[in-house]
């Protein structure tokens, strides 16, 4: 069944969209971790600017100690010491913070580490030069010493600063560079991903709008096809059921309700619901080929009569078949065919071939009567008539023997006309026996038959080979008779009859009108002769029974002679025909099958 | 079993004949085929004995002498239909050779006994013989009208339907049929 | 020919035909004793009589009551002591198939009954002809055939 649609493009579907999938999967996953690696590296610059600020800031506050320390130095006016107060503790905020960024880096914090003492080293020099400067404790040559060395530790602790900054830069910048090489090779790669993943769900979506129009196609079709069904089982009077053994569901068709004389859907069909409509003759019947039908698999045709709800009789053939499907569930599908009418055809047909035999019997009586009750009387009307010596006859009248030989005139004739009745019928009647037989044998046969005519008249009979068939030998021995018989009967008077026999082998599509193109070949066999020939009006009418063409005065005859030939050849399956033109001569031509 | 038996009639005859004639004492010589001469006189009563000793195998003394010439007369016509060169004699001058008689007398004699004519005799064995060509050798009716002097099959035929009033085939199913019929 | 006269048996129900036949015979040169069997059940029942004188012909018509022509030639055909008696079919019929019949059942002439009295006499004299000639003249009696 070729229209089954084969989808067989799921599969490869099927693979395109695990492919398209993986690929966003991986598209997804790239790009978290590129916002997983930008969130740390801006998280990185934070750190290192935080650092940088808290270095700044821890700066700053050692500045403005400085200053606060050199404005007291200078003016001592208290208020210029604050700041240096203050500083000591933003000094250790700062500190604190540092430490707590830089944990994770033990060289940050071995630089922070030495900050710190430079820084305490500071503060002490701070320390002393307040000490010295103290106008109680002044000593200008220890005082510059310690401005000096503040100096230079202020030099030291900015190095170190900046170191610090550095390595933090230098961090930064390699972890930048880092990220920015990695994130320099997604674009591109990811928008081919992209792009493939996207092509790949195009080529899906062609794939599948292209099969749901071939769905929609075959939709189609199955729509049409299945109205058809439809159709066809109401023309064709059957209808089909299907029994799901595994949901013991049974679906009727459409047909199948009407058959039952209901409308489509009425019921919903169960198992029982069948046997309800089945005529009583036939329920147990119909009942266990019901079950057999399980067992064997497949039900042979059952003839049963159903009863309609309008009580109306119908004759119903059944078929049915178990199918097992590649799930391995089990399906019985049957076909019901309403024969009622052919049914009753059958009858009709059955009557009237009784009545044929009978009428055959009868007739059969018929030809047994003619042949031996009807024949006995005739022949001892002659054989008397043949009695009556030539002294009987002496002593009659004239009248009395004219009316005793038109009596033998009759009875004569009664004679031929009864002979030829019963050779026709016996043609019909008698047994048909086929045997393999040289008709050149039979044709010599025939011409012995007639050899006292055949010399009377000085007939030349022609012919070429005849070939050997199945045949009835007597009958065609009598057709060769009655055919030459003719010919020799309806020649011209004072011309020597001259009748040429010709056979050829032909095929049947030579002469499609005429022959039956089931047998394709036959022998053709044409009797010619030079006789008085007949009008070709009555080519076919001369091997109609009774049919004659001229008086019984001028030819005696019964008209059975052709028809006869008729009969035998309809027994040999064969055809024959006649042609002629007026006082040129006739042809008969004799197809018989190989 | 079933045994196709071919046999001479004239031979038998012959033999049965003259052992039956041994069996009485009787001194004889064969001249032909049904004619004895007996080398002494019989007495009325031992050839009436002869005579009833003979007659339950169908052997019959002809005592009248045209029946004797009739006989004779069958004999040779039985010798000319069998013979290999039959075509060579004209069966007129054959008999009349044979038998030292006109054929005129021969023919006249032979249908005062028969009510037939020697013609119709002859024909009578040649189809008898054809017969048998037909049955017992199997040959063709070609065959048979050469060997039988007949100047075509359709002759033959003819004159086996006519004498007959069958056919030769026919002849030939039949007793083909009928050999099966009574086995 | 004239041993004694030869024995004919006609066996016909019907009485004008064995007028006929009787009438035939006594206007035919040959010598013949003929007698009559009025059925095919008397021709049996008298044919079987222990010393009874068997025909030199037996004609036989085929339609009978009681019994019909083809049941007795196929009787006698079975009986031993008659089946070598020659048998003439004497019938209305001129079926072929009667006569291929009764040909292969045994009998050795088929006469289908003339309707001309000179014919009926024309007919009997050749089968007394050509049966002498087939009973004295080593004829082969299995090949007698004779249709007329």
């Amino acid at each position: 069944m070729n229209w089954i649609p084969k989808f067989n493009s799921s599969n490869s579907l099927r693979v395109i969209f695990v492919i398209a999938i993986f690929i966003l999967l991986f598209l997804s996953s790239v790009a978290y971790k590129h916002n997983r690696d930008l969130n740390e590296t801006s998280k990185l610059v934070m750190h290192t600017y935080e650092i940088n600020i808290q270095l700044e800031r821890l700066m700053s506050a050692i500045k403005d100690a400085e200053t606060g320390q050199r404005g007291y130095i200078i003016t001592r006016n208290e208020r210029f010491l604050s700041p240096y107060l203050f500083s000591r503790d933003k000094v250790n905020t700062s500190f604190i913070a540092l430490k707590k960024l830089t944990a994770d880096n033990p060289k940050q914090q071995k630089n922070l580490q030495r900050l710190y003492k430079l820084i305490i080293q500071r503060f002490v020099s701070f320390e002393n030069c307040l000490k010295y400067s103290e106008p109680k404790s002044y000593d200008k040559r220890r005082l510059d010493n310690h401005m000096f060395g503040g100096r230079i530790l202020m030099e030291n602790i900015r190095f170190q600063v900046d170191e610090m900054n550095d390595i933090e830069k230098k961090f930064l910048q390699s972890r930048l560079k880092k990220y920015d090489q990695e994130i320099s090779l997604g674009p591109v790669f990811s928008i081919s991903l992209f792009l493939a993943a996207l092509s790949f769900i195009l080529l899906a979506y062609r794939q599948i709008s292209k099969d749901i129009e071939r769905l929609k196609v075959f939709n189609r079709k199955l729509l049409i096809s299945s109205g058809l069904m439809a159709e066809s089982e109401k023309i064709g009077k059957f209808s089909t059921w299907q029994w799901d053994l595994e949901t013991n569901k049974i679906d009727y068709s459409d047909n199948q309700f009407r058959m039952l004389g209901c409308e489509p859907g009425d019921f919903v069909p169960v198992k029982e619901t069948f046997l309800e409509f089945v005529h009583p003759d036939d329920k147990e019947m119909i009942a266990k080929s019901m079950d057999d039908i399980i067992e064997n698999e497949t039900l042979p045709f059952v003839y049963y009569k159903i009863i309609r709800p309008d009580h109306k009789i119908r004759y119903i053939k059944s078929t049915g078949k178990l199918l097992v499907d590649r799930n391995g569930s089990k399906v019985l599908l049957g076909i019901n065919f309403d024969i009622t009418d052919e049914h009753l055809l059958n009858i009709q047909l059955k009557e009237r071939n009784s009545e044929l035999e009978k009428s055959n019997k009868e007739l059969a009586s018929f030809n047994h009567v003619a042949s031996h009750d009807l024949q006995e009387p005739l022949r001892k009307i002659q054989t008397f008539i043949s009695r009556v010596s030539d002294a009987d006859k002496a002593l009659m009248s004239d009248s009395g023997k004219d009316y005793v030989s038109k009596i033998e005139v009759s009875a004569k004739r009664m004679r031929v006309l009864i002979d030829d009745l019963l050779m026709f019928s016996r043609t019909n009647t008698t047994k048909k026996e086929f045997i393999k037989s040289d008709l050149n044998e039979l044709f010599e046969n025939a011409k012995v038959e007639l050899t006292v005519i055949i010399d009377e008249k000085k007939a030349i009979i022609t012919n070429t080979k005849l070939p050997k068939l199945h045949v009835i030998p007597y009958q065609i021995e009598q057709l060769f008779i009655n055919l030459i018989g003719n010919s020799l009967k309806y020649s011209k008077p004072n011309v020597t009859p001259e009748i040429a026999i010709e056979c050829s082998k032909i095929h049947s599509a030579e002469y499609p009108e005429l022959l039956d193109q089931a047998i394709k070949k036959f022998y053709k066999i044409t009797f010619t002769d030079n006789g008085m020939g007949f009008d070709p009006q009555f080519k076919e009418t001369i091997f109609v029974l009774f049919q004659r063409l001229h008086s019984k005065t001028d030819y005696p005859g019964t008209g059975i002679g052709l028809a006869i030939c008729k009969k035998i050849v309809d027994n040999h399956k064969g055809y024959i025909i006649a042609d002629s033109t007026l006082d040129q001569g006739s042809v008969f031509t004799l197809f018989l099958p190989e | 079993m079933k045994l196709f038996i071919k046999f001479d009639i004239n031979t038998i005859c012959s033999l049965y004949l003259k052992q039956k004639l041994e069996e009485e004492k009787i001194n004889f010589t064969t001249l032909g085929f049904g004619e004895i001469e007996l080398n002494e006189n019989l007495s009325t009563e031992a050839l009436d004995k002869l005579k009833n000793n003979l007659s339950p195998y169908g052997f019959e003394v002809v005592e009248n002498q045209k029946s004797v010439l009739v006989q004779k007369i069958k004999d040779a016509i039985i010798e000319l239909v069998y013979m290999e060169d039959s075509n060579n004699y004209k069966s007129s001058v054959f008999l009349a050779e044979k038998l030292n008689h006109s054929y005129g007398y021969l023919s006249n004699v032979f249908s005062e006994v028969t009510y037939s004519s020697i013609e119709n005799f002859i024909i009578l064995q040649k189809i008898e013989r054809a017969k048998q060509l037909m049955l017992v050798n199997e040959m063709s009716l070609t065959e048979i009208a050469f060997l039988l002097n007949y100047s075509s099959v359709a002759h033959l035929s003819t004159q086996f339907k006519n004498t007959t009033g069958i056919t030769p085939s026919a002849f030939q199913r039949i007793i083909k049929k009928r050999r099966e019929y009574l086995k | 020919m004239q041993k004694n006269a030869l024995y004919i048996l006609l066996a016909d129900d019907d009485e004008d035909d064995r007028l006929f036949f009787k009438d035939a015979f006594e206007e035919v040169r040959v010598q013949t004793q003929v007698e009559f069997a009025f059925d095919g059940m008397q021709l049996m029942e008298h044919l079987q009589q222990p010393d009874v004188i068997l025909p030199d012909v037996l004609f036989l018509d085929l339609n009978m009551p009681k019994k019909s022509g083809k049941e007795c030639l196929a009787e006698i055909k079975q009986d031993q002591r008659l089946k070598n008696i020659i048998i003439a079919i004497y019938s209305t019929s001129s079926s072929e198939e009667d006569i291929e019949d009764t040909f292969v059942q045994g009998a050795n002439i088929y006469i289908k009954k003339p309707s001309d009295f000179n014919d009926l006499k024309k007919i009997i004299n050749e089968v007394l002809t050509i049966n002498w000639h087939y009973q004295t003249s080593g004829l082969n009696r299995d090949n007698f055939l004779l249709r007329l």
